[in-house]
């Protein structure tokens, strides 16, 4: 394998240069938030988790073709609902799998109708594996609510020339 | 009356250099200490230089100190599974051997003039060579594990072994010819005398402290181990305690090895103040200080090199660090013949 035929000067030079660069990020504020104690406010057009809403659905299941990691499925209606609505036969609406879903948007975008959309949250933490698939009814009522001990303090990220990302307090 | 003669027995038992020192400092004790510290700072420092918090919720008021203490606990009560093709006997001494073999030459080390547990015309020469055995247990540990990647981890640290050890021997022994003495404390007391030796003999300091980071596999020398590599290298099959101690005993050696640069380089307990040179405490404190500052920067590496290959390394070892460590010799000698040092 041949290398790089660099003067052990300059290999020299180029160590203690290294070390300057770790010892200069010590002393460069942190970028990280404490989680539970700061929340970062999402921008517009976050692709969180997603809520259904079932009156503007027409069951055309294009969610469920759009979906890339075959997260969303076509549940069939039960066939009591399908006869006290007087349909001629069951309808199927869509349900999700959240240990399937990469959060892409694709159905978002190709709703029609938009009945499903995104909403803001992203932090929910499951206890069982099958509480993480969700049928249509399920889907209806959106993602469970976060609850935090404390009340966060909630602060926008903004860019910054020469500090790279800060946070401000978002009123 | 009798019960105030019993402790002052105990209490002098324990403060008699021969039990002190192994025990208390610089020894068990004081090892468990600086291994709670450092490995806290470590994780601490290589997030900060990444812009991120590192541990903090265990002991939040003082940004996740015991966070060792935790993974202690876990070590502790997690189950060591030995496996079934295992060299049993070999499995279970190994670790244990190599936390105990890096350990033991801190019996080596004064802690003052007037402190140690034994002084010996070639204190030095116990020290370093007692800090040989810590390989073999590695190389033991790799082939009992009866695992392909702890197979080839033992044969890195092998390698390495061949690598390193020839030069820090040269390095060390070339401030002993400068000093005249193999023996630490007049080590010491030459270097009170006079600069210091990392001004005497930078090359041998700086051979010295690149070699003590390669055979206790810091970054960028963590080939050993390496990670994304060979899982754990040696330690691949360990679990448990003894993962534990495999994982302490790098550091242990790490730390011995920086208390013998300081005595060597850095002038050991000096500048002691002369009225509190009677009590070990002082003297242990400077000492103390001194080798952590070393290990703090060996670990701040971490956060600054990826890891070099083991033919990178080896280069290293063979082609750099082994002629500079013989230039030290000669640097030495040529003060000698020049009357800098007497």
């Amino acid at each position: 394998m041949t290398e790089r035929k660099t003067p052990p000067l300059i290999k020299l030079v180029n160590h203690l240069e290294a070390i300057g660069t770790g010892i200069k990020y010590v002393f460069t504020p942190r970028m990280t938030l404490r989680y539970p104690e700061e929340v970062m406010e999402l921008p517009e057009g976050y692709r969180g988790m997603i809520k259904y809403t079932k009156n503007l659905c027409i069951n055309c299941g294009l969610c469920a073709q759009i979906c890339p990691a075959d997260a969303m499925k076509m549940y069939l209606e039960e066939l009591e609902k399908a006869e006290e609505a007087k349909q001629a036969r069951p309808k199927r609406y869509p349900g999700i799998n959240y240990t399937r879903c990469i959060f892409c948007g694709f159905c978002v975008d190709i709703c029609p109708t938009g009945a499903i959309e995104h909403v803001g949250v992203y932090d929910v933490a499951f206890e069982s594996f099958e509480a993480q698939i969700f049928k249509p009814e399920d889907f209806e009522k959106g993602p469970p609510e976060v609850k935090f001990k404390e009340p966060p303090k909630r602060l926008k990220p903004k860019m910054d020339s020469r500090r790279g990302i800060i946070y401000e307090l978002a009123d | 009356m009798t019960l105030m003669r019993l402790l002052r027995w105990v209490l002098d038992l324990l403060f008699s250099p021969w039990l002190f020192v192994p025990l208390v400092f610089p020894g068990l004790i004081t090892v468990f200490l600086v291994i709670l510290f450092i490995i806290w700072f470590e994780r601490k420092l290589a997030a900060k230089v990444q812009l991120r918090y590192g541990p903090l919720y265990v002991l939040k008021q003082l940004g996740g100190a015991i966070q060792l203490v935790a993974d202690l606990l876990r070590y502790l009560f997690a189950e060591p599974i030995i496996p079934e093709n295992a060299d049993k006997l070999a499995f279970v001494f190994g670790p244990i051997l190599l936390f105990a073999t890096s350990y033991i030459p801190s019996v080596a080390i004064p802690v003052s003039s007037l402190y140690y547990a034994f002084r010996s015309d070639i204190g030095l020469l116990i020290a370093l060579g007692l800090l040989v055995f810590g390989p073999a247990m590695a190389l033991i540990t790799g082939w009992a594990s009866n695992n392909k990647f702890s197979l080839i981890g033992g044969l890195r640290e092998g390698y390495l072994t061949m690598a390193y050890e020839i030069p820090l021997f040269v390095s060390a022994l070339s401030m002993a010819a400068l000093y005249g003495t193999m023996d630490l404390i007049e080590i010491v007391e030459v270097q009170s005398r006079g600069p210091w030796g990392i001004v005497l003999n930078p090359l041998a300091a700086f051979t010295f402290l690149i070699l003590s980071f390669m055979s206790t596999s810091r970054f960028p020398f963590e080939i050993v181990e390496a990670e994304s590599e060979i899982v754990m290298g040696p330690f691949t099959e360990y679990s448990g305690i003894l993962y534990g101690l495999t994982m302490g005993a790098s550091y242990v050696k790490f730390y011995i090895l920086s208390l013998l640069f300081s005595i060597m380089f850095l002038g050991g307990w000096e500048p002691v103040p002369s009225f509190l040179a009677w009590s070990p405490i002082a003297p242990g404190l400077i000492l103390l200080v001194k080798s952590v500052g070393v290990i703090m920067f060996g670990v701040f590496l971490r956060a600054v090199y990826p890891r070099y290959r083991i033919d990178q390394a080896l280069r290293m070892g063979w082609h750099v660090i082994l002629p500079l460590s013989i230039g030290s010799v000669f640097l030495s000698l040529g003060l000698l013949i020049w009357g800098v040092v007497s």
